[in-house]
């Protein structure tokens, strides 16, 4: 069976992550892991390390984890978390929050490896929408 | 030794997010390159946002392209899933 790599969402915003999730499952496919760790304990706006780190344990099937903070206190929370873990198959993009998404989950769906899916995402900055 | 092909598509339906991502599912199943050429821009049939930029509307024809061992069933394949996008 392929393992695929899994891909933790983190965001200010529960309902921005799970809407992102949404769409990821909608266009890459069902068989994909996306955790969504948006807002915090409480469910405000902000983010959880604990979230954060309950997301990625739970996205990691084997293959490795790709973490995409949106902005800010997003992306100082999941590095804390990398601090904590210290893994090398989990790894944080720098990539635009719903293109890196999308373009990491739909290449991951296909059974690509974290350097590919790493890879697809990154390429979303440079790529125009129109 | 390298074998290239080379189909056009006429689309029933908008280049949009969904079956763009059909497009890289099936792509990334043969070991051939697959580009897609619509209006003067072409993408790499792996890369879903370069797929969806192409802009390629309802009604108009896409090229497909490739080269490679399998080239003949990877146009195939795309040109399958363009063929029945909805």
């Amino acid at each position: 069976m392929t393992r695929f790599v899994g891909i933790v969402l983190v965001s200010h915003s529960a309902e921005l992550a799970a809407g992102l999730r949404e769409l990821l499952s909608q266009v890459g496919g069902a068989s994909l892991t996306v955790e969504a760790a948006g807002g915090t304990d409480e469910g405000g706006i902000g983010t959880s390390y604990d979230l954060v780190r309950a997301a990625i344990e739970k996205a990691d099937g084997g293959a490795g984890v790709l973490v995409l903070p949106d902005l800010g206190s997003s992306v100082l929370t999941a590095r804390a978390v990398l601090d904590d873990i210290a893994t090398p198959g989990v790894v944080i993009v720098d990539a635009p929050f719903v293109e890196g998404a999308l373009a990491a989950a739909v290449i991951a769906a296909t059974g690509a490896d974290l350097a590919t899916a790493v890879a697809a995402a990154e390429e979303a900055r440079d790529v125009r929408k129109l | 030794m390298s074998v290239s092909s080379e189909t056009a598509v006429v689309l029933p339906a908008h280049l949009h997010a969904r079956p763009a991502g059909q497009v890289v599912q099936a792509a990334a199943r043969f070991q051939a390159e697959v580009e897609i050429e619509y209006a003067g821009k072409v993408a790499n049939a792996r890369g879903v946002l370069a797929v969806m930029a192409l802009g390629a509307t309802a009604g108009t024809t896409v090229t497909l392209r490739a080269s490679g061992p399998d080239a003949a069933e990877a146009v195939d394949a795309v040109a399958a899933v363009l063929s029945a996008a909805s």
